[in-house]
């Protein structure tokens, strides 16, 4: 059972999206990222930073033959938060259809 | 702001959350294309070998393992180069059913093959052939299909 949290560092609606792509995949590509969530090269490297720095996410830099390649992934604290996030905003919404069915 | 989030604010958020989620999943479906061209390949290789002609043969093989590999190699780096798709959210229900999709391509093609050669039918392993990959064509963009909704279903946010 997961106990809901809201967490206000994933609720920024590009940090959503991004944590939302993310918990899908084991990694995802920099660019898949930028250019499923429709961010800049520089603005989403500045949230992946945020989620970084706050241990959500791992950031791995690499090379595929000459060609540098940058992915992320969710940690399992990131994880762990985002599943909390998703519970609390079910409850949130759950709240609201009983208080609607209640006469 | 847990407190101030109104609901229908919370549930734009996880329609957002199912949405991103969506594309991950999409990514990692293998594209019908794929089949029809695994398909032709695999009904090709048969005719070359039951042509008994080494020349044809040969050149069969070239095709369909240069087929296969270009087929294959498009749409595994194509998914790679961009997300790996989680593996927990494909259920061991979907493992059963790709399983049971081979099985039923293998069930279609060896059985046909055998009774058709006793009944000295010619080429009969292309005949063969030909059904497991009408079987393949038709039956994996439906196994696609299964396999997403089992995975959009097993996502986080995905169970409203």
């Amino acid at each position: 059972m997961i106990k809901p949290k809201f967490d206000e560092l994933i609720h920024a609606p590009t940090r959503l999206s991004i944590v939302s792509l993310l918990a899908a995949a084991e990694w995802a590509d920099f660019k898949f990222i930028r250019d499923s969530v429709g961010l800049s090269d520089s603005a989403l490297s500045k949230q992946l930073t945020i989620l970084d720095e706050a241990g959500y996410v791992e950031i791995r830099k690499g090379f595929v033959g000459k060609r540098p390649r940058t992915s992320a992934r969710l940690t399992s604290v990131g994880r762990a938060a985002f599943e909390q996030h998703v519970a609390a905003l079910r409850e949130i919404v759950a709240r609201a259809g009983a208080s609607l069915l209640s006469p | 702001m847990n407190e101030r989030l109104r609901p229908d604010e919370a549930a734009r958020a996880l329609t957002e959350i199912e949405q991103r989620q969506e594309q991950v999943i999409e990514v990692a479906l293998t594209p019908a294309w794929f089949w029809w061209v695994n398909a032709g390949l695999m009904v090709g290789l048969s005719a070359a070998v039951e042509s008994r002609r080494p020349l044809v043969i040969g050149i069969g093989t070239a095709v369909f393992v240069t087929g296969v590999l270009a087929a294959t190699g498009r749409v595994v780096i194509g998914a790679l180069r961009r997300a790996q798709l989680r593996n927990r959210l494909l259920p061991p229900v979907g493992v059963l059913a790709i399983l049971a999709f081979v099985a039923a391509i293998l069930a279609a093609s060896l059985p046909t093959s055998f009774a058709l050669d006793a009944a000295g039918v010619r080429y009969p392993a292309t005949c063969g052939v030909l059904l497991g990959a009408t079987v393949m064509a038709v039956g994996g963009p439906l196994l696609m299909r299964y396999l997403r909704r089992l995975m959009l279903a097993g996502r986080v946010g995905g169970q409203r």
